[in-house]
């Protein structure tokens, strides 16, 4: 018998099974998703395009493989429902035993809500006002939503105000390197989608939030130990020309301390490379809270609960040019 | 074997232990995909299992508290308008299914703010009594909350109040005293 | 020249009669040695050049400012380049080239329209040079493991077309029509790249799809390439040769065939990373899928010790066979390294660190890259018809690559794992983590450099004994061209 044919029909069986499962349903699932909503408070539309210049350096990203060394998504590995009091309202005894009741554990039931700062029983009204001073300050944290629900309902009623706060927590997240997960819709709008796949260097999801400095960008590229002490990233100083000073130094110079400028009379200044890359880098952002990355912003003194302010993701259009004077 | 000759395969059987191992390791993967893979939802990443497990998360909603409403109601309004919003005869007309809770959330702020007097007709019935401004003293979002109560219980079914709508028509209507009538409402659009 | 074989008249065992009796081997191995030997060398010099990259990239770990002034030598550029000879230019050259002769010999007819094949094996090289070369200059693509720019993966994609067509069709014009278990491999890995690539091509290079579907693509087509395509080439050679030299029969069809369902069903669907920002079911359903696929790991270990009849230091005995069984361990050892990656335990704490790469390496070199050493070492002496230079140097390159394989993996798995431990517990800042993994890099660019010395010497002993048959054969080309005509074969 000719088992030609039949091996042929088993690999076409086998890679058409995956084919079904990682490239057709991928697309249909995630290849057509379309800008979406942020939830919680007023909704704005995510994500927002790039502006022209960090598209540009994109290209520089991909060109220059920085993708072999920082990958470009955070991973969360729970959520936390916790209740946070903005303001301490007139009763603050009530509001105090609200808290205290709330945390307590019925003998059938296991503790659903948990108190994260001490209440001891016997505390004065000293002590009292001084623990509801410090708002917003999270009080109690909750297992389950409905426990949580009931917790702010009852808080409110003590004319304090209470807020349910979402906490996306995991590691990644403890570093400061986003507020909550990657998802898909983040890279909605990327040409080439490089989410990377080691950490040599820290990841990038978020870095437009946590360091929007352009001009500690460039100085980064240039020289990454003057930035970060102990770094073992490679200097990009190919993204930069060196060049003669004529009438007045250029306000796109470096200011680079002595043992790495560039010598009387030359300053060093970006190529357009280099402020591409550095736009792209302070536009990424991965913290708008979305469906399917939930979070809520943490919560803020006075302003009422319903008010959450929009974030702004995706299109801070840091076209910044750095505006230091060398050093002479 | 000799020089040239190709090599050939035996025929001994697969190990049992091999076969009950893969249908074990079957099990565990159905297992471990039924629990952790949210079943083919495209919006469920981990670490949420389900899309159930999903809605639990999300943030409350950017409208108003309903309980603080509640409490503000029962405090300052229910007194006369009643408690559950049916109102009382000789002191206040009722809220559910009311055309005035209902309506124009520009009619519904103003009232409190500087009260209304004179004839109204509410659900087919008139009235003519007089309502202090009850409102005039609450912060923009107490106030908020107890219309966007009234607006959504006893099965009314109208959009939420936002203390930013509240704080606009305050400007608007600035340091006014006087009760509302209903003409001069209804000419407000 | 042999004699030319005749088709046979029919019989009992050949109704038809239109099936020819088997070639012999010196003519199988004949009617291959053009495209082998362009498709060996090459993929020795690529071997040779990507060690080399490899090199300045683990150098500038230790040395950042090496070569940092160079945008073309940059390490983002250079470690794909580097990757790209490594899978490209060696790996899959080198699999064609053995499983065009494995399915030559088993089929026991020769190898049709060697000529075409040896413009594809060029062609295909044209494409390499173009694609790393694409990479250093910038053009990289940004997907990892289908780096090469789209004109030098098409280029290299056309070659591809042009060696498997006419291996497919050496399979079908097969005079042995019995198959063993190697032909199901090597048939099905012959059509599997092209229908990867082109989606890969199409959906990523061509018309590009949008958002995080590009990056699910990619990893579809990189797990095909690396875990499927490499598997069923080495697990062929691997159940050819494993018998063959020992003078022993392959144990279990059976268990080979569970081998083959195993990889080509639960291989292909591995490949998303746990910590992927896609939906759930997608790194769950691999890791189900890489869990699964533990049985074909184990019924392969099953295999070989059953054919060995238990003595595996019968894989002493023969040069190739060192080198064939130490891809065996390490296949076994990479595939349960994969499986227990399954467990989302083990993945949070290796997801994003060398352990990663470690893993990839060990595939790659470990596994696949010796399997390869050992199967050119037996064949190319075939296709010549002459012995190795140096018989010894075969042996020394054995000792110095599993040296530095395990130089190179054992380092980057261990530090890999010290990494991520670190990268899981917040409150250690992340330079430390950084500092911390330099000494497991340290030994591993040991390990490269190993890695590099052995590929020279595999150069070296291919180019000698090429050059030793090309030219005696060009010596008695001459001397049959400038020999005096003798008298009697004088037209008058």
């Amino acid at each position: 018998m000719n088992y030609g044919p039949l091996v042929f029909l088993a690999a076409f069986f086998a890679l058409a099974s995956s084919w079904c499962g990682f490239v057709l349903t991928p697309q249909l699932q995630i290849g057509r998703l379309q800008q979406t909503n942020t939830v919680g408070g007023a909704a704005s539309r995510y994500p927002v395009a790039r502006p022209g210049l960090a598209q540009q350096g994109m290209e520089v990203y991909r060109a220059n493989g920085c993708a072999y060394c920082h990958s470009q998504q955070v991973g969360q590995t729970g959520t936390l429902l916790e209740i946070a009091l903005t303001e301490a309202g007139t009763n603050q005894a009530a509001t105090i035993a609200a808290l205290r009741k709330l945390a307590e554990s019925a003998p059938d039931q296991p503790a659903r809500l948990t108190l994260l700062v001490p209440l001891p029983p016997g505390l004065s009204n000293a002590a009292s006002a001084t623990i509801l001073e410090g708002l917003p300050r999270t009080f109690l944290r909750s297992s389950t939503r409905e426990a949580a629900n009931a917790a702010v309902k009852t808080l409110n009623a003590t004319s304090a105000k209470a807020q349910l706060c979402i906490v996306p927590v995991g590691p990644d997240l403890a570093r400061g390197w986003g507020k909550r997960r990657s998802v898909a819709e983040d890279y909605l709008f990327d040409l080439t989608v490089m989410p990377g796949s080691q950490r040599v260097g820290p990841d990038l999801a978020d870095l437009g939030s946590r360091q929007p400095d352009a001009n500690w960008h460039l100085r980064h590229l240039y020289a990454p130990r003057l930035e970060v002490k102990g770094s073992t990233m490679p200097p990009y100083r190919f993204l930069f020309e060196k060049r003669e000073i004529k009438f007045r130094p250029s306000p796109e110079a470096l200011a680079l301390p002595d043992e790495l400028a560039p010598g009387a009379g030359y300053e060093i200044v970006p190529k357009p490379a280099a402020n591409a890359l550095v736009a792209y880098l302070t536009a990424l952002h991965a913290d708008a809270p979305l469906f399917d990355a939930p979070r809520t912003l943490p919560p803020s003194a006075g302003t009422p609960a319903s008010t959450n302010a929009p974030v702004v993701s995706g299109a801070s259009a840091t076209n910044a040019v750095p505006t230091n004077a060398p050093a002479k | 074997m000799t020089a040239g000759a190709e090599p050939q395969a035996g025929r001994v059987a697969v190990p049992v232990w091999l076969i009950v191992l893969f249908f074990l390791l079957l099990y565990w993967g159905m297992v471990y995909f039924d629990q952790a893979s949210g079943w083919f939802d495209a919006q469920v990443y981990t670490p949420y299992r389900s899309g159930a497990e999903l809605a639990l998360y999300q943030p409350p909603t950017g409208g108003v508290d309903l309980s603080r409403g509640k409490a503000v109601y029962e405090n300052i309004c229910g007194l006369c308008h009643g408690n559950d919003g049916m109102g009382k005869p000789g002191q206040a007309p009722p809220f559910a299914g009311s055309e005035w809770a209902l309506g124009n959330p520009n009619h519904m702020i103003r009232i409190p703010l500087a009260g209304l007097a004179g004839p109204v007709e509410v659900k087919g019935q008139q009235w003519n009594l007089s309502m202090p401004a009850m409102g005039a003293a609450l912060p923009d979002d107490d106030l908020a909350a107890v219309l966007t109560y009234i607006r959504q219980s006893w099965g009314n079914k109208a959009s939420a109040i936002t203390p930013e709508q509240v704080k606009a028509v305050r400007t608007a209507v600035g340091s006014r005293t006087q009760p509302w009538t209903a003409d001069q409402l209804n000419a407000i659009k | 020249m042999s004699e030319i074989s005749s088709p046979s008249p029919p019989s009992a065992a050949n109704p038809g009669g239109l099936v020819c009796s088997p070639a012999p081997p010196a003519e199988i191995d004949a009617s291959c040695r053009p495209p082998l030997v362009v498709l060996f060398l090459c993929a020795a010099v690529w071997l040779v050049i990507g060690s080399a990259f490899a090199l300045i990239a683990s150098i500038k770990f230790h040395a950042p400012e090496f070569l940092a002034d160079s945008a073309w030598l940059t390490y983002g550029r250079v470690r794909p380049a580097g990757a790209n000879c490594m899978l490209y230019g060696f790996c899959m050259p080198a699999g064609l080239g053995v499983a065009l002769w494995l399915l030559a010999r088993l089929g026991r007819t020769r190898l049709v329209l060697p000529g075409l094949v040896t413009v594809g094996a060029v062609c295909w090289n044209l494409g390499v040079a173009a694609g790393v070369g694409g990479i250093l200059a910038g053009g990289s693509t940004g997907f990892e493991n289908l780096e090469m720019p789209s004109y030098a993966a098409r280029l290299a994609f056309l070659g591809y077309l042009m060696i498997v067509v006419w291996g497919a069709l050496t399979f079908h014009q097969r005079r042995e029509r019995q198959l063993f278990v190697s032909q199901w491999f090597l048939f099905a890995a012959l059509f599997w790249f092209p229908w990867t690539y082109s989606t890969a091509d199409l959906l990523l290079l061509t018309f590009r799809v949008r958002g995080m579907a590009q990056a699910v693509i990619a990893w579809w087509y990189a797990d095909n390439l690396l875990v499927v395509w490499l598997g069923l080439v080495g697990l062929a050679t691997v159940f050819y040769f494993v018998p063959k030299l020992t003078g022993r029969e392959l144990h279990s069809r059976y268990l080979a065939l569970l081998t083959f369902w195993m990889l080509i069903l639960f291989g292909s669907w591995g490949g998303i990373p746990a910590s992927a920002p896609v939906p759930a079911w997608m790194p769950v359903s691999s890791a189900v899928a890489t869990g699964l696929g533990v049985i074909g790991i184990v019924a392969v270990a099953l295999n070989v010790q059953g054919t060995l009849g238990g003595q595996c230091s019968k894989l002493l005995t023969h040069p190739s066979l060192r080198f064939i069984g130490f891809g065996v361990v390490a296949f076994i050892v990479g595939g349960v390294i994969s499986a227990a990656g399954a467990l989302s335990e083990v993945s949070h704490v290796t997801q994003f660190t060398w352990f990663t790469v470690a893993r990839g390496l060990l595939n790659s070199y470990g596994f696949f890259a010796m399997v390869m050493f050992g199967a050119i070492y037996y064949i190319v002496p075939q296709l010549f018809g002459i012995e190795f230079p140096s018989a010894k140097l075969v042996r020394v390159h054995f000792w110095t690559a599993a040296a530095g394989i395990l130089l190179l993996v054992v380092p980057l798995a261990a530090g890999g794992v010290v990494q991520g431990l670190k990268l899981r517990q917040p409150e250690i800042p992340f330079t430390d983590i950084a500092k911390g993994t330099l000494p497991f890099l340290r030994a591993s660019t040991t390990g490269d450099l190993l890695i590099a010395l052995g590929h020279l010497m595999f150069l070296a002993n291919l180019a000698g004994l090429a050059v030793r048959f090309y030219r005696a054969r060009a010596i008695s080309a001459w001397a049959a061209a400038t020999a005096e005509i003798k008298p009697a074969e004088a037209r008058p």
